[in-house]
């Protein structure tokens, strides 16, 4: 009787303890989002996005808005951090780039934060090539 | 004949005046923004931002810069999505802008070294604007300008609240530095 005591109290105790790790790494000091390895909630053409922003940005941001996307379309723009797909979506990189996508056709991953209204354009940023 | 010369002309004149006045703005749409509001023995708050778009019209000193708040990184996960969505509110709010003219902005008295301006204008953030005036350092680069420098910013100037119960942890002014590297 004794002895199934002290395993339920150390069966508790263990429980509480874990729960306290995991809140403690899994919440409160949880890393940044990996945009690269999740899965994106959208796959559509740069065209389809500009669309939906220049027709009503509220929607769109509602939409998109911090979502991760897959975008597709031709190149128009490459500098060593950013690809600019269809002259209307800005593509922000983590690390340097060196792949020569211009003027080709290219699917690009990342987190959608928003419409600059000074260029006119969607700015994707953490992207990744597919 | 030579009234199509002539329209050809106007065209070409048109054409030039066009780009020269293109070649008149500088942007970027990479600059940088970081904010420190870490309190001495507290975790450290701060956050940067590298996709910061600006414009200077180099002719008048105009200036204009937005940065979408969504692109604020933190190092910790939790942080960034109170910033997101308790304090700037970026689903309602998501961006912050920046519209103003540098005082006696002349380009060609510009060198390497950098050199103090007085930027004025209006700054909007949380969808409340202020009147701010900040120092701005601008230097020549190859192909264009870089203009950087830093400021404070206090939330209840912007209606952001900061509960009591972390008002410990958070500095009662917010320091922002920003560099901007603006080219043709």
């Amino acid at each position: 009787m004794n002895r199934r005591k002290t395993i339920i109290a150390t069966s508790i105790v263990l429980v509480i303890i874990s729960a306290g790790i995991y809140f403690y790494y899994g919440v409160i000091f949880k890393e940044a989002r990996n945009i690269a390895s999740e899965t994106p909630d959208f796959r559509i053409t740069a065209k389809k996005l500009i669309e939906d922003y220049t027709a009503d940005p509220k929607k769109a941001d509602s939409l998109y808005l911090n979502k991760t996307i897959e975008i597709t379309g031709k190149a128009t723009k490459e500098t060593d951090s950013a690809i600019v797909l269809e002259n209307t979506v800005f593509c922000l990189f983590k690390e340097k780039l060196n792949t020569k996508m211009m003027d080709k056709k290219t699917t690009i991953k990342g987190k959608c934060i928003g419409y600059d209204e000074l260029f006119l354009e969607v700015k994707i940023d953490q992207c990744s090539v597919k | 004949m030579k009234k199509s010369y002539i329209i050809f002309l106007a065209l070409l004149l048109i054409i030039a005046a066009n780009t020269q006045g293109t070649a008149q703005k500088l942007i970027t749409k990479t600059g940088n923004i970081k904010f420190q509001a870490s309190m001495p023995s507290y975790e450290e708050v701060a956050a940067e931002n590298k996709s910061v778009s600006a414009v200077l019209d180099q002719t008048t000193g105009d200036f204009a810069s937005l940065v979408l708040i969504k692109g604020f990184r933190f190092k910790v996960a939790l942080m960034e999505e109170h910033f997101n969505e308790n304090y700037m509110e970026s689903e309602k709010f998501p961006k912050a802008t920046f519209k103003g003219k540098i005082e006696d902005f002349d380009s060609s008295k510009i060198t390497s070294s950098p050199k103090n301006f007085t930027l004025k204008g209006d700054l909007t953030i949380h969808g409340k604007t202020r009147p701010v005036s900040v120092i701005v350092k601008i230097s020549k680069v190859s192909n264009g300008l870089n203009a950087a420098g830093a400021f404070e910013a206090k939330p209840e100037d912007f209606d952001i609240e900061i509960p009591s119960l972390v008002r410990k942890k958070i500095a009662d002014k917010i320091k922002i530095n920003y560099n901007f590297l603006l080219i043709k």
